[in-house]
């Protein structure tokens, strides 16, 4: 333990380079609020730790309709941002102050359920994450990135080092309940998405969090709503339906019961923002 | 590892802190360097009762390793006096009562003078959410939130 | 006494100890560090309830840094009982476990080391062997026949002078019961609560060149914890010296007598200072609760609102050991019939052992629970009957010179006054003939 080494590469080839010669004893810490509770009670115990803060990971760009965020931008710096409204909400709606001050938006897509709702937003937009390697660098959808609880397709010597999303056309809705009016972990968060014509439904998306092993996308929910008029009543059944995909657990914020009950009652409210 | 040496600003000193990885900013205050006003409460970063300011701006030091800290600017509540007299929120949360056992108050305290320096008048619903991070267990907020906004008021009615 | 006399009484004082939180100087017990001064941090079982058989040092001896542990062998009086100066028992709950454990969290051994981390590393690496046992978690299902069994003596409850629980018996319920026109029943059931004080349970123990200990400790309570410490041990009461009185949130969080008499201990075998504190994760799951508490209540009430039978069954959960509860459970069952005038009362009040942690001390602990309860059920009563919340209140209040279920004369009533005054200041108009009533005369029977 004190034997341990923190690595502070100054670029993202430093940074695949250590992780090729160290292999998985290394532990990767960007705004350390996930490793270092586990590292101060002595659960996690690592060696080494390659730290990212200052691996230049931390930007926002803007070019050609295409929204570019590194890893290691803070959620603070999503608030601040004024391009997507709906990412400053949901960047908002992590920790307190101090937390966003320090936790990324990479670090909080390795958050486990209820954490790691920023991952809803982004999910809602349709992002991409890109994994940089020795042998280069590989893009997918956020939405096939999770397996399962705190699993997912990153393989060994990788890094995420950005997340790539389309300037958002259509309106957006986010809510995270909880037990607390901030800084809270959630009960159910949901983000939606929604493309019109008119007042129907060209495109949806529909993310879930903290009802289930991990972020994903209610994608009978979303089909459902494709090509309806969004009404009232349509928003209701739209909501009964998104609790035939989730997987809701039992921790100490709330019961299974308790998220299962809450999960339409959540959704209907975020259709109804985007009801005309 | 060997230990490094960390050149950081520490309550507008620029002092050199020698360090083995991974020491935290909460145990280089409190055991290297002896200032105990940042506190420990979880290690968790969920209590906010180590809360320390890096150039300006809220942070755990629990959760922050010295290195991280390397060239900024840290300031602590034993760095909030200016001529040994009481920055304005400590004479507010004094003298309107918001503390009583006193250990989220550190916190508290630098929580508030980040969200003035920024926001000198901010809204009730802007101070709750900057305090936010800040757990009390005896006050029941109401009176560091009184606080905060009356902090505000002598601020500027003495032109900051 | 005139008041141009008075300096404090009506005035507005600042807090003596203001000025320290606000500039950081307040000194808290981990704020203290002394040179050569060691760290405690304690084996705790990993189950609910299992026999001890074992525990192996081998490992955690090897990590750099170890330099002791303690187990119940080490301690002169393996014994906590938290009232025993004043005569309460029973003795039952350890200091270090000997043979058994009965609660996740439950001490088991110390590590003494000369790092935080290093202790840290140690506790991870001793090996226990245990010998699970069924365990229960309720407090109903531990009163039943097959329940696993967690008291030498034989039972999981309290034995009061010879009685299962805690019993008033006042009138003839049954009777009541047959009176009255309505019958109301309900179970009412609290959950644990941590304290969660910002400030960990901590204390560091300090040999003196001249014999003495000094205990720096954020305890509620110097004088309990520096006669239970001596006691446990077996050292004459001047030996020590404690020092303390600034307590980071007590609640009644703070008044165990948890970590001085084995951090004192370690000082006391390694001739260094030994600082014990509790981690986040041990104050929140291992340090005393206020225990949960059940409670059953069948009402017998006449339809001018009056409550003429009060029947209720009660179980606290004491967890693993005793600390404060039985006393608690009679506090309980003097106060859970509430502030009114019944004329029969049947309680049975019990105090029950379950594998979970021990219930202790909180903010009013025996009696915050009953009057959840209890106020509950009148608001029920009051819905049934068709009454307002107010008048079955004021109806059944008692007053000065009523005989309480528990046998003592009523001396001190207020409700009345207090209902009155809060209906004035929320703007409630109360009819005349409660604006009129007072606690000191007698109403009409």
């Amino acid at each position: 333990m004190t034997n341990r080494s923190y690595l502070l590469p100054e670029t993202l080839e430093e940074v695949t380079k250590l992780l090729d010669e160290y292999g998985p004893e290394i532990l990767v810490m960007a705004g350390g609020t996930l490793a270092m509770p586990l590292i101060n009670e002595g659960v996690s115990t690592p060696e080494i730790v390659l730290g990212l803060k200052r691996a230049k990971l931390n930007y926002l760009r803007k070019s050609n309709g295409i929204f570019v965020v590194g890893a290691t931008t803070s959620l603070t710096q999503m608030t601040e941002q004024s391009d997507i409204p709906v990412l400053r909400e949901a960047a908002n709606a992590v920790g307190g102050w101090a937390i966003r001050n320090m936790g990324t938006i990479g670090g909080n897509l390795f958050a486990p359920p209820p954490g790691g709702d920023f991952a809803v937003a982004l999910l809602a937009l349709d992002a991409e994450l890109k994994f940089v390697g020795k042998n280069g660098a590989r893009v997918m959808p956020l939405d096939e990135f999770y397996t399962g609880f705190l699993t997912n397709r990153m393989v060994p010597g990788e890094i995420l080092s950005e997340v790539i999303l389309p300037i958002p056309k259509g309106s957006s809705a986010f809510i995270k309940y909880g037990r607390r009016h901030t800084n809270t972990p959630s009960i159910v968060a949901v983000a939606i998405n929604i493309v019109f014509d008119g007042d129907m439904v060209e495109e949806a998306r529909v993310a879930l969090n903290a009802v289930g092993p991990h972020p994903f996308r209610a994608k009978r929910v979303e089909a459902y709503l494709q090509g309806k008029a969004l009404k009232e009543e349509v928003a209701l059944e739209a909501a009964e339906l998104a609790t035939t995909e989730i997987e809701p657990f039992t921790d100490p914020i709330a019961s299974e019961w308790y998220r299962r009950k809450m999960v339409p009652v959540i959704v209907k409210r975020a259709l109804e923002r985007l009801i005309a | 590892m060997q230990a490094k040496i960390i050149n950081l600003t520490l309550n507008g000193k620029n002092i050199d802190v020698m360090v083995s990885p991974m020491t935290t900013l909460q145990v280089l205050l409190r055991e290297n360097l002896g200032y105990t006003a940042t506190k420990i409460g979880c290690r968790q970063g969920s209590c906010g009762s180590c809360t320390v300011l890096i150039n300006g701006e809220p942070m755990m030091s629990c959760l922050l390793p010295v290195e991280d800290v390397a060239g900024q600017d840290v300031v602590t509540l034993e760095g909030l006096m200016v001529d040994g007299e009481l920055h304005a929120i400590q004479e507010t949360f004094f003298e309107t009562f918001a503390i009583q056992c006193g250990y989220c108050t550190p916190g508290m305290i630098m929580v508030s003078k980040a969200l003035l320096d920024k926001n000198p008048y901010p809204s009730r619903e802007e101070v709750i959410n900057a305090l936010a991070g800040n757990y009390c267990r005896c006050t029941g907020y109401e009176p560091i939130i009184q606080a905060v906004i009356e902090s505000a008021k002598r601020m500027n009615s003495v032109g900051n | 006494m005139s008041t141009e006399t008075l300096n404090v009484v009506g005035k507005s004082k600042l807090r003596r100890d203001g000025l320290g939180h606000v500039t950081g100087k307040t000194i808290y017990v981990n704020d203290i560090n002394f040179p050569d001064m060691l760290t405690l941090k304690m084996v705790r079982s990993p189950v609910p309830h299992a026999n001890l058989k074992g525990i192996d040092f081998s490992e955690a001896e090897k990590v750099t840094g170890f330099v002791r542990a303690l187990t119940y062998e080490d301690v002169p009086k393996n014994i906590y009982t938290i009232l025993t100066l004043i005569g309460v028992g029973p003795d039952e709950e350890m200091v270090l476990a000997e043979d058994k454990v009965r609660y996740i969290g439950e001490p088991i051994a110390a590590i003494v080391a000369e790092t935080e981390e290093s202790a840290m590393e140690a506790v991870s690496r001793v090996r226990l062997d245990l010998e699970e046992l069924p365990a229960v978690f309720d407090v109903e299902d531990a009163l039943k026949p097959d329940a696993p069994i967690l008291k030498d003596w034989g039972t999981n409850y309290f034995v009061y002078e010879g009685h299962h629980c805690r019993r008033v018996r006042f009138g003839d319920v049954e009777k009541g019961f047959q009176q009255a026109q309505f019958i109301i029943e309900d179970c009412y059931q609290t959950t644990p609560i941590e304290h969660a004080p910002s400030e960990t349970t901590g204390c560091i123990a300090k040999p003196e060149a001249d014999g003495r200990i000094t205990v720096y400790t954020n305890t509620q309570a110097l004088f309990f914890t520096l006669d239970n410490t001596a006691i446990i041990l077996q050292v004459p009461f001047q030996k020590l010296h404690l020092v303390g009185g600034t307590v980071g949130g007590g609640f009644g969080g703070k008044v165990d007598v948890i970590v001085e008499p084995i951090a004192t201990l370690a000082a006391m075998k390694t001739n260094r200072p030994v600082k014990y504190v509790f981690s986040r994760q041990e104050e929140m799951q291992a340090s005393s609760s206020r225990g949960a508490w059940r409670m059953y209540f069948k009402d017998g009430v006449m339809k001018d609102g009056r409550i003429i039978a009060r029947q209720i069954t009660t179980y606290a959960d004491s967890g693993a050991y005793n600390r404060h509860t039985p006393y608690a459970v009679t506090k309980h069952a003097a106060n859970i019939a509430g502030p009114y005038r019944i004329p029969n009362v049947w309680i049975d009040a019990h105090c029950v052992y379950t594998n979970r942690q021990p219930g202790s001390a909180m903010r009013g602990f025996g009696v915050t629970p009953a009057s959840f309860a209890l106020e509950m059920q009148m608001d029920k009563i009051a819905d049934q009957v068709g009454l307002d919340p107010w008048a079955i209140r004021f109806i059944n209040a008692y007053q000065n010179g009523d005989m309480k279920p528990h046998r003592k004369i009523v001396e001190d009533a207020t409700l009345i006054e207090v209902m009155q005054a809060a209906a004035e200041m929320v703007g409630h108009d109360l009819p005349e003939e409660y604006k009129s009533m007072s606690s000191w005369a007698r109403k009409e029977d």
